[in-house]
């Protein structure tokens, strides 16, 4: 018989921050999520496959001989370009429609499908690896943790952090939710709100990529991988309020403790289903989340 | 006299046809994946496929008529299988198809043959109920089956460690259960002891929440049943958090291949498995099969790849034994029918339509699979359940 | 979008015309693949047929009431499991089957329906591919459901004396009997006064409140419908292919319905049977050049929401409509 605290050392801490590391993940992919929706209004249900693909991003770039820190810092920056070529190229021509929503949704989730082809085709069916960068393990609380993971949950952090900033504390962040809140009274008060909505698109896949790019050595890589964290995704932007970037952190941090944690006591299989009860439970109670949208915070 | 000289053109006519029939290709359909995500498979099935046909038909061919192979993609799904071998069936007039990957897939093909009144033979599926419970007269199985897989690798872990206190991790579905149990009532009918069971969900992404049980069970072998992604993700993750340190993992022949095996990388050194092929066989057969499928396809052969080119030869033994490619001489041809294989002399059993070989326990060095021990067929073959024929 | 409460008659012509046209193509084809000896291209049309039916419950849901399934392969597949099971283990009976499955889809989407209609737009798109996802997961883990192998010897059974279903050319006829049949009482539906609410939901939701109308009530009364066409579709499966697997209920099957309305032209009900079999024969088509005909749909999607997102059908309508009324006009003058 394990006393309490041997319990809660053994069993639920690491429990815990496992769930800690997965949660930061989630985070860095609702956020995404959650800001393309805040600002424009676009479900993208292809955010899964600009996971993915940051995450073939590394494996071509580690091919090549480049460390894994430089992809770190390219892959956000190619995924931007190509969100923004996307909106341009393809989200603007339903934008205006009246069928704007279902248009949009139909699309994302059409180069959802088209993506995912395509990487099967360029990459091949089978998986792929990826070195991580740092390796070893420390030890926490009696137990062992791989220093990858911390370094995932430590990084990630900062991100979110600097993307909280950057949203409320800059100019640029103030802009963004200005023409969120209202576009024709930002638009004539001189912003370009087209080039925002491009930029903010393109900001959102980033943070897909850089997502990918983290998970990469520790969840591998292989195309249908997409599919892997888009209900999760999902369901803490809708759960925390879709456009808000508070209810994307904290439900993304809380619901990946609840999986976490519930494994101890339910079997795994039912981890999804769990959170799909989550998810339809908020929607009945509190149609729109928990907090509200962008433009509010 | 118009009328009997048509009459007589049309008998000519049929009587061609009949001789051509008899003397044009022999069309063998094969439906595998050839997209999807188990594309990786399918390409061994159809390299290991084509230079069969390529070797048989250099040599003469079946009874002096060449082999033709038409290819069609079931996408690994059952619904498509079906189509497209209705397909080969009907319109291409296949005489005999093969390359069903999935159990769902070789089960439900297998009524279309029946209903084709053709046969089939698979080469990758190992359900046991497929020449178990749920067995057909017109399907054949020339690869090995679950069964005969946890028989050589619980031989092994017998041998090599008496008594072994065995975790127990599988996906949780059907078929990752049942080949977890039926490994580990082999292994505790040769003395192993269970500490412990888990399954996680099939596309886990996550392995680590399990491992503070798996440590606190104290196992010295760990076997598994997870495939393809999910192996890679499960062995980064346990060697990461150092849970494979001083464990012997072992598990099913579907868990480490030739598909996945670049991506696990150092992880996958040490672990074995039981199956019905390695290139290291150290038979001439073997070595020249290796040669040539290594210099055609600048890859090594893999169990589907070699099982496939197999199943070629067996056809082609049954149809030469049975002077006919009707199906129902040549199923009473397959019956029983000894043919050499890079694998050595395979029997193919008639009660079930199972084929009996020798199988190995492989272990995976230095990014290569070997042979660690050997189980005789008859050991391994376990008992006939088929009770449709 | 409004001039479909319009009763100026020529547009009901146009699509009435092309439904013929459809329906009298589908027999032909089917009478000119039984006199070459062929069964595999009736089987083929008739597999197409039933995945139209799909398509068809999606544009009731989509095109109608305006709101995007991604889920809806779960009623087709739980549809093809029941009539399975029925013909299975119960008794080999058609009739019996068909019923069966459209009660149990009946419930089956007043449960759904019950859960996912509070929402709207992504949280119902989300809320029905969730529902897919967990029951497909239930039903790949259910041994004495074949698991993840699926159910195979699914016995030939008479639809009525004379006709069995491994007949390629009868049982075709029974598929477009009952796909027809359908259609026609979707299309009657939608000229009733439920239909037109279900349009004015589509439009604009607050209004038809305010109009006196209780939206949640038409919203689920359409999903258990769309439910009841799918899972009728969906138990015809297992008749014409003797096996059901788990995939049935997978999102590419939901995935697929839904393309095949957007390109046949969503809203207009024979657009999703066009769909439907247009892209069978283009996915065949294309199958025998390449691999790849995966991508090539998916581009072909992306295209048609970009430039036609009205589809096949929603672009061929007004032309037609502007022929007929040419005609018309110039009969009068």
């Amino acid at each position: 018989m394990t006393s309490i605290l041997e319990w809660l050392q053994f069993v639920l801490a690491p429990q815990s921050i496992n769930g800690l590391s997965i949660g930061v993940a989630v985070v860095l992919m609702a956020l995404g999520l959650t800001i393309i929706f805040g600002l424009l209004d676009v479900i993208n249900m292809a955010h899964g496959e600009c996971y993915a693909l940051g995450a073939y991003a590394v494996v071509v770039i580690l091919g090549m001989g480049v460390s894994f820190w430089w992809a770190l810092v390219l892959t956000p920056l190619l995924m931007a370009a190509m969100g923004y070529a996307m909106e341009r190229g393809l989200i603007q021509q339903v934008f205006h429609s009246k069928d704007r929503h279902t248009l949009t949704l139909l699309l994302t989730f059409g180069m959802a499908t088209v993506m995912e082809d395509a990487i099967k085709i360029v990459f091949g069916a089978n998986p792929r690896s990826v070195e991580a960068p740092v390796s070893g393990a420390t030890e926490l609380f009696g137990l062992f943790f791989p220093n990858y993971r911390l370094f995932v949950m430590l990084l990630g952090g900062a991100i979110i952090v600097a993307v909280w900033l950057l949203v409320f504390r800059t100019s640029i962040g103030a802009i963004v939710r200005a023409a969120a809140h209202d576009k024709d009274m930002s638009a004539s008060l001189g912003i370009p709100v087209s080039r925002v909505y491009s930029l903010t698109f393109a900001f959102g896949v980033a943070l897909a990529g850089i997502a990918g790019v983290l998970l990469a050595p520790i969840y591998s890589v292989f195309p249908t991988m997409g599919r892997d964290f888009v209900l999760m995704a999902f369901s803490v932007v809708i759960i925390g309020g879709m456009g808000s970037i508070k209810g994307a952190v904290l439900a993304g941090l809380v619901l990946t403790q609840i999986q976490s944690l519930s494994s101890l006591l339910i079997s795994p299989v039912w981890n999804d289903t769990l959170l799909f009860g989550i998810m339809v439970v908020v929607l009945m109670w509190r149609p729109q989340g928990l907090f509200g949208k962008l433009g509010h915070a | 006299m118009k009328a009997n000289k048509l009459l007589a053109m049309m008998a000519l006519a049929g009587l061609g046809t009949v001789a051509l029939a008899q003397s044009g290709p022999i069309r063998i359909g094969v439906v595998t994946p050839l997209t999807g995500t188990y594309a990786g498979i399918g390409e061994q099935v159809k390299w290991g496929l084509n230079l069969a046909a390529k070797e048989i038909n250099a040599s003469g061919g079946v009874m002096g008529r060449q082999i033709e192979l038409i290819y069609e993609d079931e996408e690994a799904n059952p619904s498509v299988a079906v189509q497209k071998a209705e397909k080969l069936f009907q319109t291409s007039k296949v005489d005999f198809l093969t390359g069903t990957v999935n159990s769902g897939s070789t089960l439900a093909v297998g009524q279309v043959a029946e209903r084709n009144d053709k046969l089939m033979a698979t080469t990758v599926s190992f359900a046991d109920s497929i020449t178990g419970e749920r067995c057909s007269p017109n399907v054949f199985r020339v690869n090995a089956r679950a069964g005969m897989q946890s028989a050589a690798l619980a031989a092994w872990v017998a041998s090599t460690k008496p008594g072994a206190q065995v975790f127990y991790l599988g996906p949780d579905y059907e078929m990752g259960r049942s080949t977890v149990a039926a490994f580990k009532s082999a292994a505790e009918g040769k003395g192993a002891k269970s500490v412990g069971e888990l399954f996680a969900p099939l596309d886990n992404k996550d392995y680590s929440p399990f491992f503070g049980q798996i440590r606190s069970g104290k196992p010295n072998v760990i076997y598994t049943s997870v495939a393809g992604n999910d192996t890679v993700r499960l062995f980064s993750q346990m060697s990461e958090f150092g849970v494979s340190r001083n464990v012997q993992i072992v598990g099913a022949s579907g868990t480490v291949t030739g598909q996945n095996l670049a991506a696990i990388g150092k992880a996958a050194e040490g672990f074995v498995t039981g199956a019905g092929y390695s290139t290291m066989i150290d038979s001439p057969e073997n070595k020249k099969f290796v040669a040539a499928f290594k210099s055609e396809n600048k890859s090594d052969p893999d169990l589907y790849g070699s099982d496939s080119y197999g199943v070629l030869f067996f056809y082609k033994a049954a149809v030469e034994k049975a002077k006919s490619t009707e199906t129902d001489k040549v199923r009473t041809a397959m019956r029983d029918l000894k043919w050499s294989t890079p694998q050595g002399v395979k029997t193919m059993r008639g009660g079930d339509h199972q084929a009996m070989q020798d199988m190995y326990a492989i272990i995976v060095k230095n990014g290569k699979f070997e042979i660690q021990s050997r189980v005789s067929a008859a050991d391994a073959i376990g008992p006939d359940v088929c009770t449709k024929f | 979008m409004l001039d479909r409460f319009n009763s100026n008659s020529s547009k009901p012509n146009a699509v009435r015309i092309l439904a013929i046209v459809f329906f009298a193509t589908a027999l032909l084809f089917a009478l000119i693949g039984t006199v070459m000896g062929d069964s595999f291209y009736i089987r083929l049309a008739t597999e197409a047929l039933i995945f139209g039916g799909l398509a068809l419950s999606v544009d009731l849901l989509l095109g109608h009431v305006g709101l995007l399934p991604l889920g809806q392969a779960l009623f087709f597949g739980l549809g093809a499991y029941v009539s399975a099971v029925v013909l299975k283990e119960w008794a080999a009976s058609f009739w019996l089957a068909i019923i069966v499955s459209m009660l149990f889809c009946a419930f089956a989407g007043l449960i759904g329906g019950l859960i996912a209609i509070r929402s709207k737009g992504v949280y119902f798109a989300l809320i029905s591919f969730g529902l897919a996802q967990v029951f497909s997961r239930v039903i790949y883990n259910t041994r004495e459901l074949g698991a993840s192998d699926g159910m195979t010897g699914v016995p030939v059974v008479t639809v009525v004396p004379g006709l069995q279903t491994d007949n390629p050319l009868g049982f075709f006829f029974v598929t477009w009997l009952v796909i027809g049949g359908l259609y026609l009482v979707l299309r009657y539906v939608m000229q009733t006064p439920m239909g037109r609410l279900f349009s004015a939901i589509r439009v604009n939701e607050h209004r038809v409140c305010f109009l006196g109308f209780d939206a949640w009530r038409f919203k689920i009364t359409a999903f258990v419908a769309a439910a009841v066409v799918a899972g009728l579709s969906g138990a015809l499966y297992p008749m014409l292919r003797g096996f059901v697997s788990p995939e049935l209920m997978f999102f590419q099957v939901s995935g697929n319905a839904v393309v095949n309305v957007i390109v046949g032209g969503s809203g207009t009900l024979i657009g999703a049977l066009y769909g439907a079999g247009l892209l069978t024969v283009l996915k065949s088509i294309l199958g025998s050049f390449t691999v790849h005909h995966h991508i090539v749909i998916g581009l072909l999607f992306v295209v048609v929401v970009i430039a036609f997102p009205r589809g096949i059908i929603g672009y061929l309508v007004p032309v037609l409509e502007a022929r007929l009324s040419k005609k018309k006009t110039g009969d009068n003058s």
